[in-house]
């Protein structure tokens, strides 16, 4: 067996994941329209090189994301999922992203629960301003998504 | 006002079973589906003698059990898709995930008055007959059928 079929071979399984493998993941991304899509915008607007793995969804802030969202997006194709919101007590709904920290906590419950790894879901909160970090968080969960297997559906 | 037929028999069988609280005193017995249950508490507020209660566990096998068409049930569709074995055991819930609580009812302190059937949104609270000597429970069944109390 030639190394290209071998690769053809094990790529499917999700087990070893090959160069080309990794960016074929899809990662969602939640973003609160207040802090996290303002940086993110502003990370494109400064053209910052971003994971191609990213898919963004703007929602008027995480606390509208319910666990039947993040559960869907990776049941219908997505190798992770992450919420990106307001700074701890600067949510400009007050309190939307606590909820969100909590139920992300619950999520990540529920896949280790049912044997899935909960690194595939995770939260993270930023200023307006604070563009550099949007990028940081995105390149960490690419590589967090990049280092799992890819997530096997029935 | 004076008291039905009804409500006398009811009265004689508080009379008989002295002072406190029993299951069903006042009326009815009530019948909890979990599969039905979206944990939204109201069941909670609404109780006036605190039989019912909210867990800080939740165990995702009562979700596998939620009926098709429903948020509980598109949730466990979309969870057992990815899930790589069944459920292991009741998971705690963070402070502020209201709605994924289970509901502890304690039968000792239930008064049987419906007040968590009226405040159900989804029919998880219903209402069983009540063992009262004297009372037709299949007439009383039909006659209630399809009411909410």
């Amino acid at each position: 067996m030639s190394p290209v079929e071998a690769a053809a071979t094990v790529a499917p399984d999700g087990e070893v994941a090959a160069a080309t493998d990794v960016c074929e993941r899809k990662i969602v991304a939640f973003l609160c329209r207040e802090c996290a899509y303002s940086a993110a915008d502003a990370a494109g607007n400064a053209r910052t090189p971003l994971p191609t793995t990213i898919r963004t969804i703007l929602v008027p802030c995480t606390g509208r994301v319910s666990p039947l969202h993040v559960l869907t997006a990776l049941a219908e194709g997505a190798d992770g999922v992450y919420l990106a919101g307001c700074l701890e007590g600067q949510c400009h709904y007050r309190v939307g992203n606590l909820h969100a920290l909590d139920r992300v906590a619950f999520v990540k419950a529920l896949l280790d629960a049912v044997g899935v790894e909960p690194a595939r879901v995770a939260m993270f909160t930023m200023s307006a301003a604070d563009s550099p970090r949007f990028v940081r968080t995105a390149r960490s969960m690419h590589e967090t998504i990049a280092r799992l297997p890819r997530l096997r559906r029935s | 006002m004076p008291l039905s037929a009804r409500g006398r028999r009811i009265a004689d069988e508080l009379v008989e079973a002295g002072p406190g609280v029993r299951p069903g005193v006042m009326g009815c017995e009530v019948v909890q589906h979990e599969e039905l249950c979206v944990g939204c508490g109201r069941c909670v507020a609404a109780c006036p003698t605190g039989a019912l209660s909210q867990d800080d566990w939740f165990d995702p096998a009562q979700l596998y059990a939620a009926p098709p068409g429903t948020g509980r049930g598109a949730l466990a569709a979309a969870l057992h898709r990815i899930a790589r074995h069944a459920p292991r055991g009741p998971i705690p819930v963070p402070e502020r995930c209201l709605t994924f609580r289970g509901i502890i009812f304690d039968a000792a302190r239930c008064a049987g008055c419906g007040a968590c059937i009226r405040a159900c949104p989804t029919g998880a609270v219903a209402a069983g007959p009540v063992p009262i000597a004297g009372i037709d429970h299949g007439a009383w069944a039909a006659a209630e059928a399809g009411s909410r109390l």
